[in-house]
């Protein structure tokens, strides 16, 4: 590891979408976190409204700041850094986290470390109690990100495939409204699933082929919505939980089969789970399947590792470069991933 | 915003950690800008345990533009709120400082131009907003700041004196607009649902 790292406890701030949430981290111990969720101020909508998101981070994030700090029983002058999510996100969001950070840091005399979301999500398992070193090969899928790295080192986790269209937790979302199930969608849709049968319908698998390690989803929601429409309303009770079922399956089997098979390919000896549709008991079941056929660790942080927190950013931030007071003065949010996939 | 902050200070001979007090410009203006100033301000209050205070962008446009004009005249900061609408409010000069006759709002430069003239007395128009406004204020009784004229720029001293005159706000954006998702959820509602 480089000299420039930061050693001793961290502040983390993330604000990429709809989670306001600050933590204190120290090495892999989690000090304290805390997630104030805007989910439900969302829900009216059916989807995330990156300015109802921006005005909610702002009203916020100090409040979240002062919990965290609070509850790790430290100053803001006692941490040995900041660390924030700068990419990628919801620029307007993002914005509200690296203003914040970078006033703390200024008005602190502290040095800033400008973190990645994804390498975030990926660097979740590194922390107690999983505490998973490399190597790997990471899946992380949500209702932004779908996709798999190999992680050799945590300073620079490899891409290997991501989706080409909608991520994961996306299609769930939009299975979840065309059965009528509201947003966010996930949990009742995993709900109405389990009363159904996954074979009843034969959706398609988006990019098959031996190998694929990239994503598709969007092929798998318009015959959905075909199916949907073929059957007729009002759709039976056990209609739906077949559609349901048969829907979950054929979002969740890739992500567990081409991360079991390029785990294989790599040759490492473990795979690991993030994102907030790591939550779901589906894909959990047939990862830990395929991970026990083929004699790999499985490593799966608590669901409060999984969905957006700042824990997993002050993780990631032990493994980037830390900016030195004053220089990061000028930095700024950046809404896109880098074309290498992870700013690390 | 923070470089230009430690610019300042640098300059000043002042380090961050002497300061007292933060003063904020709450708006309204551009969401974007307008939330980097305040958590930028709200941040740095954070760290050094001073208070953050609001003050109205639009009132400190204001006192620009009325330095130098006769009591009673109307001065109207305008700022571009885009989608031809300004963010604009109107004040009237006195002895006792700046009467709001028209709160912050986002508004159609003719439609402000045709309250002015309703309101009657001659007024000054200023502020960035101008430009965007075309020939709006092209009546009788209205006179528009030049670009490089002085009060045509928020002074961010004009902020702090806005908050020792004791026109203090709370360190929130002062939006005067809704989300444009917000905006159409509502329109969708059923009349009798819809807030008044
Ligand atoms: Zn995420």
């Amino acid at each position: 590891m480089s000299d420039v790292t930061a050693t001793g406890p961290i502040l983390a701030i993330e604000t990429s979408c709809d989670e306001t949430a600050a933590a204190v981290v120290d090495g892999r111990r989690v000090v304290s976190s805390i997630v104030a969720s805007q989910a439900e101020l969302h829900a009216p909508y059916g989807g995330v409204v990156p300015e109802v998101a921006a005005r909610h981070h702002l009203g916020t994030v100090n409040a979240v700041v002062d919990q965290a700090l609070e509850r790790a029983g430290l100053r803001l002058g006692e941490v040995s850094a900041i660390a924030v999510t700068q990419r990628p996100g919801l620029i307007g969001a993002l914005l509200i986290g690296v203003a914040t950070a970078k006033a703390l840091a200024y008005a602190a005399g502290l040095p800033l470390i400008m973190t990645d979301h994804l390498h975030g999500h990926i660097a979740a398992t590194w922390l107690d109690p999983v505490a998973l070193d490399p190597p790997y090969v990471s899946l992380i899928a949500s209702g932004g990100h779908t996709r798999l790295d190999l992680v050799t080192d945590l300073r620079s986790p490899r891409t290997l495939g991501q989706t080409i269209d909608d991520a994961a937790g996306e299609a769930i979302d939009k299975g979840a409204r065309v059965l009528g199930l509201g947003y966010p969608g996930g949990p009742a849709l995993e709900r109405l699933a389990a009363g159904g049968s996954r074979t009843a319908h034969r959706f398609p698998v988006g990019l098959r082929g031996a190998g694929t390690r990239d994503f598709s989803f969007a092929g798998v929601k318009t015959s959905l919505l075909y199916a949907v429409r073929d059957l007729g309303e009002p759709l039976a009770e056990d209609v739906r939980a077949d559609l349901a079922a048969s829907y979950q399956e054929a979002v969740v089997r890739p992500l567990a089969d081409r991360l079991i098979a390029a785990a294989l390919d790599e040759g490492v000896p473990a795979v690991s789970l993030g994102g907030g549709v790591a939550a779901n008991g589906r894909l959990r079941e047939l990862v830990a399947e395929g991970a026990a056929r083929a004699g790999l660790r499985l490593a799966v942080p608590d669901r409060s590792l999984c969905t957006d927190n700042a824990a997993m950013i002050g993780a990631a931030a032990q493994f980037t470069d830390v900016i030195p007071w004053p220089d990061f003065l000028g930095m700024d949010a950046v809404a896109t991933a880098p074309s290498g996939g992870i700013a690390a | 915003m923070l470089e230009a902050c430690h610019g300042l200070l640098t300059a000043a001979g002042v380090r961050i950690s002497e300061i007292d007090e933060i003063v904020v410009g709450v708006g309204p203006g551009g969401f974007t800008g307008l939330r980097i100033g305040l958590a930028t301000a709200l941040g740095l209050g954070q760290a050094l345990s001073v208070p953050v205070t609001g003050a109205s962008s639009l009132e400190a446009l204001a006192l620009g533009i009325a330095r130098e004009r006769p009591e009673g005249s109307l001065v109207v900061p305008v700022q571009d709120a885009r989608r031809r609408e300004l963010f604009a409010a109107v004040y009237r000069t006195g002895a006792a400082g700046l009467e709001e006759l028209v709160a912050p709002v986002a508004i159609a430069a003719d439609d402000l131009a045709a309250r002015l003239v309703a309101i009657g007395g001659p007024a000054w128009v200023g502020g960035e907003g101008v430009t965007a406004a075309g020939g709006a204020f092209a009546r009788e009784g209205l006179t528009t700041l030049a670009a490089d004229a002085p009060g045509n720029r928020l002074e961010a001293a004009d902020l702090v004196r806005r908050v020792r005159d004791g026109a203090a706000l709370p360190a929130r954006p002062v939006y005067a607009r809704l989300p444009d998702a917000e905006v159409n959820r509502l329109s969708a509602l059923p009349a009798t649902e819809a807030p008044a």
